[in-house]
């Protein structure tokens, strides 16, 4: 058992399982390429919904975890034996292990040791020398970075559920938790951001005795109920009343277009007859923008079979009349149409995003002004063995290493003992 | 002139061979010998499959192509992963190419593709009746350069030795470049393209991921630069940076090689000495993979600007009548009928749209937009056996024209009559403007 579960712990801790993983779902973006074009999202929707795919998805985050835990572990014992705490070197530990057949004698190497550039610290039977700055905290981050990213990845593909719903002013707004305030204004309008041209703020008010009201805007969206909220298109939500000589009694509709920006078309059919009404948003002749400024006028076109009709403009409240036909637009209302998505996989996202800034910030400078370097000489039983561990500066330090090999050997060279 | 032709090819696998047999110098009489099987094979299977199934022939050797590639890539992440890891990888891959299994099938796989490669250049290749001649004086040539290439061999220097991934590398290189000059084998242009799908892709489903706002909100700058990723540079960039990452990964790996331990030795000399030989012998090693990257180079070079010329006739003015039909005679001044791709421009009402007619090889008439679905409408050409998507550069089977998908053509509705190939202008105009939006980024367009 103990064994099993060693070999077990090897595995899902091993530096192979991500790139075995990552290249396994490779050549499965290939497969899959060969028969549609829409591979990605085919192996989204394959991942998402098969089990066994997205266990094998899990083994990235978990051999991650399983990763930091070895990185820590290693960091800690490596620390361990620099204070000496530790009973004994491990050579796993270290990039190099000699023994030498010699007396632990450390007189006078603190001070050539200092000379080089590192600090010491010699107690009993040990001698500790290391310089610059371990890697291994940036290692943890960049580590939990990929931790992170995987298992938002993992967490999204299983998990998200997008429901899309028309916001609409002076409606209840559409909660996925039931449906919440009352939607008193929808304003759209220019943002000086770096990022965002245009904002957009949903005001809610509240359903509960607590009042006040909430400002949903675009990014970072908003948690409501539980679920995400992120406006995907503006649009205006009308009531057409269309009368017409053949169409005595008329029509009238209510329903949500998305014909924003001004000249993106919607049609509207008008039923049991052979009308079609193509609407628009009509662009002010100021060049102002109609969502912004709530003056929403419709253009249309009116079409019987394939033969155009009639051809005008609305504006809200307004209609408009001729030869027997008309059509009036008693009301438009702004509409966002809205999703609302349940993923709490994209948290982790952005956490994993946040991760990787701070692990390349420490990486990057430790790596190349401060990289840290260690060796370790332990006497006992006429021997002593000699460690060393280098994340940077490997040639200069091996010098340094083997230097001090050479003082200490003293008057025995070559006399390896391994 | 066709052995003009091959010149590339039999270069290439001159030089393919005189690497097999450096890199198997422990088996060079085996791996020689599987060589000239392979090659022969090569050669004479494809020749054969040409005459039987004309198409088949590149579908093979695109697949082997592909394949080693691949092979290629995995070899140099697993030479990367031991090189950074505690161990020595060098003493571990040194004797692979040692045992005379893998010695004489690695030879002979890459001996064989090469050969399919040559003859795939053979002028009648794809057509019916196919000389065996030719393949047999091509095999005749394969071997004498063969020859060539074991003297070559033996004069080159001792130390200069090559890794296994190395040599995968190199003889990759070389089966890329030699088939580069090939369009139906070529496999950097279709990698560019399917990296611009694949980024196309990935960017949409990572801004929906992380739940970022549309183009209405973004700033038109910012806006920008995410259109850059749906752009053909990112294709090629993308397509450089896969094509050339495994010959990297492996010069990486021979870079992190840990060098032999000395801390055991006493003498300083030799210790620096012992040091100074690893390296010397570690940066020889690196020569053969720093050569194919030059190779890899040469075969994208070759592949975005191909020595070929392809038919792209100016389009023709057609009106619709009273009906809105738009009516192409079949014969006259242009015969539609001819195997030819005919180019045809449609105006109306200040829109104008672009389509062809093409007698595809199963005999049929096929009417498509001068667009595809995926990419911006740059048109297509007509080439030996296919058509090329000006944008991406991604060759289409004339029999596959007329299906829709891909970087295929969009297909049209359309009614043939005896003489004439009817076409609704509505239809057409409709479907242009729909096609076009999708492939270019407008703004409010969606």
């Amino acid at each position: 058992m103990k064994r099993t579960l060693a070999a077990l712990w090897a595995a899902l801790s091993s530096r192979a399982l991500a790139p075995l993983v990552i290249g396994f779902f490779f050549a499965l973006y290939i497969g899959i390429a060969f028969f549609t074009d829409e591979t990605l999202t085919v192996l989204i929707a394959l991942t998402g919904r098969n089990r066994m795919l997205a266990a094998v998805l899990a083994l990235l985050p978990l051999n991650f975890a399983c990763r930091m835990v070895v990185e820590a572990t290693g960091y800690l014992k490596r620390r361990r034996a620099l204070s000496r705490a530790a009973a004994a070197l491990e050579p796993a530990l270290y990039d190099e292990t000699v023994e030498l057949a010699a007396a632990p004698v450390f007189a006078g190497l603190p001070e050539r040791l200092s000379a080089a550039g590192y600090r010491t610290r010699v107690s009993g039977e040990l001698l500790a020398a290391w310089r610059g700055v371990s890697l291994s905290p940036a290692r943890l981050v960049f580590l939990a970075t990929a931790c992170c990213l995987f298992a938002g990845i993992l967490v999204s593909l299983v998990g998200r559920s997008v429901t899309r719903q028309p916001v609409i002013e002076g409606e209840l707004f559409p909660s996925p938790s039931g449906t919440g305030g009352l939607v008193q204004r929808i304003i759209f309008q220019k943002s000086f951001g770096y990022f965002l041209a245009k904002d957009l703020v949903m005001e809610v008010a509240a359903t509960g005795p607590d009042g006040g009201s909430k400002e949903l805007g675009v990014y970072p969206p908003n948690l409501v109920g539980g679920a995400f909220v992120y406006p995907r298109y503006l649009g205006v939500a009308l009531t057409c009343k269309f009368t017409a000589p053949d169409l005595p009694g008329g029509f009238e509709h209510s329903d949500i277009f998305a014909i924003y920006p001004p000249g993106k078309e919607a049609q509207l059919a008008v039923k049991g007859s052979p009308y079609k009404i193509t609407l628009t948003l009509e662009k002010p002749q100021d060049g102002s923008d109609p969502y912004m400024t709530g003056q929403l006028a419709i253009h249309f076109k009116l079409v019987k079979g394939s033969d155009l009709v009639l051809e005008g403009s609305v504006p809200k409240g307004g209609e408009f009349a001729r030869d027997g036909f008309r059509l009036a637009i008693p009301e438009a209302r702004r509409m966002v149409l809205t999703d609302f998505v349940v993923d709490y996989g994209v948290l982790l996202i952005w956490g994993a995003g946040l991760l990787l800034l701070v692990a390349v910030f420490v990486w990057l400078p430790v790596r190349l002004f401060f990289p840290r370097r260690e060796m370790l000489f332990q006497g006992g039983g006429g021997t002593v063995r000699a460690c060393s561990h280098a994340e940077g500066g490997a040639r200069e330090h091996a010098g340094v290493f083997h230097e001090v090999l050479d003082v200490l050997a003293g008057k025995q060279p070559d006399s390896p003992v391994s | 002139m066709p052995a003009l032709k091959l010149l590339p090819q039999l270069l290439a696998w001159t030089a393919l061979a005189a690497v097999l047999l450096r890199g198997c110098t422990e088996r060079r009489r085996l791996s020689a010998a599987a060589c000239a099987a392979g090659f022969a094979a090569g050669v004479l299977g494809i020749a054969l499959l040409a005459r039987s199934l004309p198409a088949t022939p590149y579908g093979v050797v695109r697949s082997l192509l592909g394949g080693s590639f691949l092979v290629l890539w995995v070899v140099s992440v697993v030479a990367l992963y031991r090189s950074t890891g505690k161990g020595r990888p060098a003493a571990r891959s040194a004797g692979l190419t040692g045992r005379p299994l893998a010695a004489g099938s690695l030879s002979f796989f890459f001996a064989l593709t090469a050969g399919g490669v040559c003859a795939c250049r053979l002028p009648a290749a794809g057509g019916d009746l196919l000389p065996l001649l030719a393949p047999l004086i091509l095999v005749l040539a394969g071997l004498a350069l063969l020859i060539g290439a074991l003297a070559l061999e033996r004069r080159l220097p001792a130390s200069l030795t090559v890794s296994f991934p190395g040599l995968l590398a190199a003889l990759v290189a070389l089966l890329l470049f030699s088939s580069a000059s090939l369009l139906r084998l070529d496999l950097f242009s279709p990698l560019s393209m399917k990296v611009m799908k694949g980024t196309h892709d990935f960017v949409h489903q990572f801004m929906e991921s992380i739940l970022i706002p549309d183009h209405i909100f973004v700033r038109p700058a910012i806006w920008g630069y995410i259109g850059f990723l749906f752009g053909k540079e990112v294709g090629f960039w993308g397509g450089m940076v896969i094509w050339f990452t495994p010959v990297l990964l492996v010069l990486l790996a021979l870079r992190f090689e840990l060098l032999p331990q000395v801390s055991h030795i006493r003498q300083g000399a030799l210790r620096r000495k012992l040091l100074a030989a690893a390296m010397r012998e570690r940066n020889l090693r690196m020569v053969i993979p720093g050569l194919s990257l030059a190779v890899f180079a040469a075969a994208a070079y070759q592949s975005c600007y191909p020595s070929v010329e392809y038919w792209d006739p100016k389009p023709v003015l057609v009106s619709a009548d009273a009906a809105g039909e738009i009516l192409i005679p079949k014969k006259g001044e242009i015969n539609l009928e001819d195997g030819k791709l005919h180019k045809y421009l449609y105006r109306q009402g200040g829109h104008e749209a672009r389509f062809f007619v093409l007698l595809t090889p199963t005999g049929k008439l096929s009417v498509d937009l001068d667009a595809c679905a995926i990419c911006k409408p740059d048109g297509y050409g007509q080439a030996e056996g296919t058509v090329i998507c000006y944008y991406c550069k991604t060759l289409i089977p004339l029999d596959t024209v007329g299906k829709p998908g891909g970087c295929n053509p969009v297909p049209l509705a359309f009614s043939e009559k005896a003489d004439a190939v009817h076409i609704n202008g509505v239809t057409l105009m409709n479907e242009w403007t729909r096609t076009v939006q999708s492939t270019t980024k407008k703004e409010g367009g969606k």
